[in-house]
């Protein structure tokens, strides 16, 4: 086996589970795609990870295009293809088939309860990935603050454009390292 | 139920799978900060009045409850219901094709000028934004679903274990889905009495 098909096989490895896995949507599987690609397969430093995360947020789309951007640092065009199809065909495949099953049960109590059940986790995922691109992001203290002063601005105006706080939050960034404020 | 289905088939009989294409087209590359559910309702229930609010809800809170991103998910079921198996392709191949190639751009031009210590910043700044609209996902999703005591616990333990402890995340959600989901039951029934 060459060692590209295995880079590739490895890809599908790693993101093929993750997509049946990720309850609650994209945002729960980013503590599980930065351990996998950090720590356990090294494919990315955590300074190139926290780059990969930032460049995926401000591109537009689903918000799952970090698996994309893996798949791409490791094997080009090919494994960024590789990643992707990986993390959206199982879970894509499993909905279509839930979908017919979903309106034959609608409205039974069980029903209710596995789709209020499943809420409160899928909160909790979505912090947990929050704060494991907080930990790896080698800028420290002001980015703690900045993350949390976004936080902030999100919930009191929630019509704000995403695109004009990322542009605010790299503007500043920019200009405090421009003007050696640290 | 049924004349729901057969409303759908007459309006997916107008609907054109390029049409499907270029409408998810359009979704993706607006679709900024991830909220794709809110981006997909106002163009596909609220301008193009493609499927109605009964449907688009149901297919968002199965899009959660499944695995998997949930604006892909509800487009593979707005699709698949506009046109069937290849109304779902066209529909998800429109969302995720034009994102694909801007991200695959964006990560050019980060090589292209590789690691600067001004690069770097700027995309600490970024980042930051980033983290902040997960948070606010994440928070939001507290307020309006889980505010009780007992919902509220789950989502703290969920996010102790996998963010904090840094637990393997597929262990915790099969360990606390059945508590959670318990939880909702008994909680239901208590009302219903």
């Amino acid at each position: 086996m060459s060692d590209e098909i295995r880079t590739m096989l490895a890809l599908a490895l790693v993101f093929a589970p993750l997509s049946l896995l990720s309850i609650g949507g994209g945002a729960a599987l980013l503590a599980e795609i930065e351990h996998q690609s950090v720590t356990i397969h090294a494919w990315t430093t955590q300074r190139e990870f926290a780059d990969l995360f930032a460049i995926s947020r401000a591109a537009p789309g689903p918000g799952t295009m970090l698996s994309t951007l893996i798949g791409w640092k490791v094997a080009g065009l090919a494994g960024a293809l590789t990643a992707t199809v990986a993390l959206y065909l199982p879970s894509s495949l499993l909905v279509y088939g839930a979908a017919r099953l979903w309106s034959r049960w609608r409205g039974s109590v069980w029903h209710t309860a596995v789709e209020r059940g499943l809420a409160p986790i899928a909160a909790g995922l979505i912090l947990s990935g929050g704060i494991a691109v907080l930990r790896v992001s080698p800028g420290g203290p002001a980015v703690w603050a900045a993350a949390v002063a976004s936080t902030a601005l999100i919930l009191r105006w929630p019509g704000l454009h995403p695109l004009a706080l990322f542009a605010i939050g790299g503007a500043l960034f920019g200009l405090a390292d421009a003007t050696g404020l640290w | 139920m049924a004349e729901v289905k057969e409303a759908g088939a007459q309006r997916a009989a107008r609907i054109k799978l390029p049409a499907i294409f270029a409408a998810f087209f359009r979704l993706g590359i607006t679709s900024f900060g991830g909220g794709t559910a809110g981006w997909l309702y106002r163009e596909i229930v609220e301008r193009r009045h493609w499927i109605d609010d009964r449907e688009f809800l149901s297919a968002a809170a199965l899009g959660r409850l499944v695995p998997g991103s949930g604006g892909v998910n509800l487009t593979v079921q707005v699709g698949h219901h506009l046109r069937g198996g290849p109304g779902a392709l066209a529909a998800v191949f429109g969302l995720l094709s034009g994102p694909l190639a801007i991200v695959l751009a964006l990560a050019v031009g980060y090589t292209r000028i590789g690691q600067s210590a001004a690069l770097d910043a700027v995309l600490d700044g970024v980042a930051a934004a980033a983290i902040g609209l997960t948070f606010a996902t994440g928070l939001k999703l507290v307020q309006f679903k889980v505010a009780r005591a007992g919902p509220l616990a789950i989502t703290l333990a969920t996010a102790l274990c996998v963010g904090v402890l840094r637990w393997p995340m597929i262990p915790v959600v099969f360990g606390l889905a059945p508590i959670s989901i318990g939880l909702a039951r008994l909680n239901r029934r208590g009302r219903n009495v």
